[in-house]
């Protein structure tokens, strides 16, 4: 009878074990212990709690009206500057992988001198130069001046990306594209960046991940996304940690809504293939 | 004011040389003339450069000195030359490049659109027609990794015929595939040599050579060694090397 028991209870644990609610239940547990180490060293600290303090630098309501709080005020900043930038970058990127792969010579060294100065040099340095000495020099505002930056600094990265895709595609793709007489352009547009955008996008939306976080740099030149409207907050308020928690949680919500996008993207690209 | 010369030679190769950038001398002072409707087997052993005088006829190689006319167009450094010419003649590979992001249709659809400007409606309709001429019409909208290697080889000559091209070349065409799908291969080459269109072909297939082949060129070293009728090559080789490759391959 014994292992006839025995069998049977394994049986009946199974399940519970290998179910996704024991991976839940871990999570949950790990996150207690972080919160519970925050909240005993915060303690220790005599930091006195306030978050029902901070809805309303988020959502209130006034007159029965909705009223958007600074806090959202800097993310549609945020998503604004971001937006501009991951087209421009991508816009970026892709010229100038297209400019390194090219014939000409003087295409192949501006897109070598661009790629070596961006990579080498801070993107706050590059910020600063762009706001404090090009942007009087051209005549441009401070939002465009942190478009730019970020669009230039990412594209960089970007291009490597776009390089790497097309490269990885089959010579003989190329020659069969040319043998029916299709010009480059087509050959790209059709053939080549099609199949390449596959091995791209989960490298491209890292680089777009990075976009956003990186974004946090333009309070630095007095723009007010996100970040700066925390800073403001926060002096005026010393909700220091609820703020800050509150700030990197809604960048950690528009990160992973956009790699989510970007998995379905992908997984649609795989079904079309 | 060069108007189209409409000779009785479609493709005319002057003396020309290719060198590879690691010094290998891939054609030498090669030369040949190939008529409207001629079908030319081109055969050697591998690195005699066979692959690379097919690649250059439409400009996928470049050559260091020479000339290739191809119907009365020279193939040289002026871009629409090399367009107008990649129009005309149509490839198929060894390893059949089919676009694989694209199904069947699309596939053959794709340069009829493009190139010949046509719309979706009148490409489909030459489209099916060719998969017709080529057996496998049922699969349309297959894409290539759902077809067997010769059904493959197939689509991407239907889809070479689609431009309506004047010379066909083949290279190494069904080296790639399992034997027992050779034939169905070789099946539309032949019926489109009988049908008048001017092919070069490198191939081992004597079979084929022998059927529908007008004329072998025996290729070693970057050279003709021997060119000739299909039964001059393989029953009365006049050259040792000739002999020596004839005897190994039949």
């Amino acid at each position: 009878m014994a292992p006839v028991n025995n069998k049977s209870s394994r049986h009946i644990w199974f399940p519970v074990i290998h179910s996704p609610w024991s991976d839940i239940i871990k999570f949950l547990l790990v996150i207690a212990a972080l919160v519970w180490l925050i909240y005993r060293g915060t303690e220790s600290l005599g930091y006195n709690w306030q978050w029902h303090r901070v809805s309303k630098y988020i959502l209130s309501v006034e007159d029965g009206k909705l009223i958007f709080g600074p806090l959202i005020q800097g993310l549609l900043v945020t998503l604004r500057i971001c937006g501009w930038s991951l087209v421009f970058s991508f816009f970026f990127g892709l010229l100038t992988a297209l400019l390194r792969m090219s014939d000409s010579l003087v295409g192949r060294s501006v897109a070598r001198c661009y790629l070596e100065l961006i990579r080498n040099t801070p993107l706050l340095v590059q910020l600063f130069f762009l706001y404090f000495v090009a942007a009087p020099i051209l005549g441009i505002d401070r939002f465009t001046a942190g478009v730019l930056t970020l669009s230039l600094f990412e594209g960089a990265y970007a291009s490597e990306i776009f390089r790497a895709g097309i490269v990885s595609i089959a010579r003989g793709q190329w020659e069969a594209a040319h043998s029916l007489g299709l010009s480059t352009f087509h050959t790209y547009r059709h053939i080549v960046l099609p199949q390449a955008i596959r091995y791209i996008l989960p490298p491209l939306t890292s680089q777009a991940v990075a976009l956003i976080k990186d974004s946090a740099l333009v309070s630095t030149i007095a723009i007010y996304d996100l970040t700066m409207q925390g800073q403001i907050i926060i002096s005026e308020t010393f909700l220091t940690f609820e703020i800050w928690f509150t700030v990197a949680a809604i960048y950690l919500v528009l990160t992973v809504v956009l790699s989510t996008m970007a998995d379905i993207m992908a997984y649609r690209l795989k079904i079309a293939s | 004011m060069q108007g189209k010369k409409l000779g009785d030679y479609i493709i005319e190769v002057d003396r020309i040389h290719k060198t590879f950038p690691d010094g290998i001398q891939a054609l030498y002072d090669f030369s040949t003339r190939i008529k409207r409707s001629e079908v030319v087997v081109v055969i050697g052993p591998s690195g005699a450069g066979k692959s690379t005088f097919l690649r250059c006829l439409n400009g996928l190689e470049d050559f260091d000195r020479g000339t290739i006319t191809i119907d009365g167009i020279p193939l040289d450094d002026n871009k629409e030359n090399r367009l107008e010419i990649r129009k005309e003649v149509g490839m198929v590979f060894q390893l059949f490049n089919l676009f694989p992001h694209m199904t069947v249709l699309e596939n053959v659809n794709l340069a009829q659109m493009l190139v010949r400007k046509k719309n979706h409606n009148e490409a489909t309709k030459v489209t099916m027609s060719l998969l017709e001429k080529v057996g496998i019409p049922e699969k349309a909208q297959s894409y290539p990794s759902q077809l067997s290697g010769g059904q493959q080889q197939r689509v991407a000559i239907a889809r070479a015929l689609a431009m309506v091209p004047k010379v066909m070349l083949f290279d190494e065409a069904t080296s790639a595939l399992d034997p027992e799908m050779i034939g169905e291969v070789l099946d539309v080459m032949k019926t489109l040599a009988r049908e008048g269109m001017t092919m070069v072909v490198v191939t081992h297939e004597m079979g084929f050579a022998r059927e529908v082949g007008d004329r072998v060129i025996f290729m070693d070293e970057g050279r003709t060694v021997e060119e000739g009728s299909v039964e001059q090559i393989f029953s009365n080789p006049q050259e040792e090397r000739t002999k020596q490759f004839i005897s190994q391959i039949l």
